[in-house]
């Protein structure tokens, strides 16, 4: 983005000054960037750096190359061969949070669109709306996982309502491996899903009114103008809010953490990357596989993110 | 025309508003349950009134000392974080916005480009940092990690950005030197900004799970969230109702904030998110 410097609204007494002038700035960014060098860019190449070393915290640093990728490539083709969760816990973590994923995402910003369509033409009573849909999204992701692992019990309030609609469906969610991930997704939906609505209802309240008036004069109904106005012309927001919801996604943590405790829940069908590397990391001590791990996690969000922005991001940097 | 109006309008509300139940309906039963005995509220189908209607919830939370220990260490916590943003993104996101100094939108895309990292990547080198300066299992040592947010500091020059650039370019002119200005001008003039902030850094830090997880290892120094959950893990209670009377009281700060400042909020999260 070019910064707005007046070029013009120079003069010279203030030139005069500049050294000066560079040595208040430099005290007043001086905390900013010392902390992120410190704990940004350091903490990222010495990330880097780890992901080559055997190294358990305490004895000497080891330099094995390739080595801590070969150990996590041997676990994702073991997994990708048909072993269990046991051997292959990082394929087993790799393969949920992509099912995870592509769950979570696609609903969540479907949802997100249709309710703000929906309340953007409702007249009274939209901060009543929003307040409750944004709710959620404030509250802390461990406090709802609570609240819901007591929701989504065999006889609990969520196969209760349920039950109303289909009455045979009557699941034991977190404790069946067919049931614990969509469990999750259906959590990380009511609770991020409130965020995205704000921001699409935001984007549609920018829109110019006079193209939908066009598209009635020309005769055009309601879902009709949904598909081939609405939704065009939400593209960059569309856009940033599947974008946000890849990253948020793809190294969910808190959820499964609580939900599916650290072993991943029945099976692992709850166990995700990001377990993975916290457990490589802090309970098999292993920073360099765990450092290796993160580099492929970073890998995956930053080629999603970046070729689903080139292919669909008009709107978007 | 008008009737099919009208029927259009009560399916747009009865369906936002099944959704706001939907959207509520958790807040709600754990209200209502954290007045029941565990035998209540687990019963299938579920009940609505409490009855017996009883406190013993609360009083059994209120007994474990730890819980405060953690509400307060959350506090604290967030305390330390939101303080730190206020002062150095608010002083870096000027220098940014209104300064002419060496090197400035180099160091600014350099800061910029950070938040591309995920969390993840920088979390064990970070761990180790903190390990060695011997500050793991204290709260200073996980709050020094979140003081200057890179997302405030975008946040914070955006707004000075917008600012009218004849009130800096006057105290210029009448020789007002950058720091001065910023602490005699900018600031006073930034209130809205760092409302934005501090309220977003609050929610950030109290709700934070993964870093307070990994710095934090005495349950005595633990921040809610995680207490919580080692509450449920360790199983610290043979019922259920005490953990739900418990995240109540652990969301009450971020509700009450939320409802007291939702527009406010709701406008920052449309400014910050479409910016990208």
């Amino acid at each position: 983005m070019p910064l707005k410097v007046n070029k013009l609204f120079t003069p010279f007494f203030i030139e005069k000054k500049s050294t000066r002038e560079n040595l208040e700035a430099f005290i007043l960014v001086s905390t900013a960037v010392f902390f992120n060098l410190f704990f940004g860019y350091f903490s990222a190449f010495f990330a880097v750096y780890l992901s080559f070393l055997d190294w358990d915290y305490i004895g000497p640093m080891r330099f094995v190359g390739l080595k801590n990728y070969v150990t996590m490539m041997n676990d994702l083709l073991r997994g990708m061969f048909g072993s269990s969760y046991f051997i292959a816990p990082f394929f087993t973590g790799l393969k949920n949070i992509v099912i995870y994923t592509a769950i979570v995402v696609p609903v969540q910003t479907f949802l997100a669109i249709v309710l703000a369509v929906l309340a953007n033409q409702a007249v009274k009573g939209i901060q009543v709306f929003k307040v409750s849909y944004f709710l959620p999204a404030t509250t802390c992701p461990v406090i709802i996982s609570l609240i819901f692992i007591w929701l989504f019990m065999k006889n609990g309030f969520i196969n209760y309502a349920l039950g109303s609609f289909i009455p045979s469906f009557h699941p034991d969610w977190l404790n069946d491996r067919n049931y614990i991930l969509p469990a999750m997704g259906l959590v990380a939906i009511w609770g991020t899903s409130g965020h995205f609505f704000i921001s699409f209802l935001a984007a549609l309240q920018a829109l110019p009114r006079e193209v939908y008036e066009a598209a009635i004069l020309d005769g055009a109904g309601t879902i009709r103008r949904f598909f081939h106005i609405t939704i065009p012309m939400l593209r960059p927001m569309i856009t940033y809010v599947i974008v946000m919801g890849i990253i948020g996604a793809l190294q969910m943590f808190d959820l499964a953490w609580v939900m599916a405790g650290s072993g991943g829940g029945p099976g692992g069908a709850g166990y995700t990357i990001a377990m993975d590397i916290y457990n490589e990391a802090f309970l098999k001590l292993r920073p360099g596989v765990a450092a290796a791990k993160s580099m492929l996690l970073f890998t995956i969000i930053f080629s999603t993110t970046y070729i689903y922005q080139r292919r669909y991001g008009g709107g978007i940097r | 025309m008008k009737l099919g109006k009208a029927v259009w309008m009560s399916f747009i509300y009865i369906v936002l508003t099944s959704f706001a139940l939907v959207y509520l309906m958790p807040f709600l039963r754990s209200a209502v349950a954290s007045f029941m005995s565990w035998e209540q509220a687990s019963k299938y189908p579920p009940e609505w009134i409490p009855n017996p209607s009883t406190l013993e919830n609360y009083v059994k939370l209120v007994r474990l000392k730890l819980f405060w220990r953690w509400i307060l260490n959350s506090s604290l916590y967030a305390g330390i974080v939101v303080a730190g943003n206020i002062v150095f993104t608010s002083m870096a996101g000027f220098a940014f916005a209104r300064l002419r100094f060496i090197g400035r939108d180099f160091i600014f895309s350099a800061l910029q480009a950070l938040m591309m990292i995920p969390g993840f990547v920088t979390l064990v080198p970070n761990y180790i940092i903190i390990y060695r300066l011997g500050l793991v299992d204290n709260i200073v040592g996980l709050a020094i990690l979140g003081i200057v947010n890179v997302s405030s500091i975008f946040l914070m020059r955006q707004y000075f950005l917008n600012l009218p650039e004849e009130i800096f370019e006057a105290a210029r002119l009448d020789g007002c030197e950058p720091i001065k200005m910023f602490f005699y001008i900018a600031f006073p003039l930034a209130k809205p900004a760092v409302g934005a902030i501090a309220v977003y850094q609050f929610l950030g830090a109290w709700n934070a799970f993964l870093g307070p997880l990994i710095f934090l290892r005495s349950p005595e120094n633990f921040t809610i969230p995680v207490g919580l959950s080692f509450a449920f893990q360790r199983s610290m209670w043979v019922e259920y109702t005490p953990l739900i009377a418990g995240s109540l009281i652990a969301s009450l700060p971020t509700i009450v904030l939320f409802i007291l400042l939702n527009k406010y909020l709701i406008k920052g999260i449309v400014v910050t998110g479409g910016k990208g």
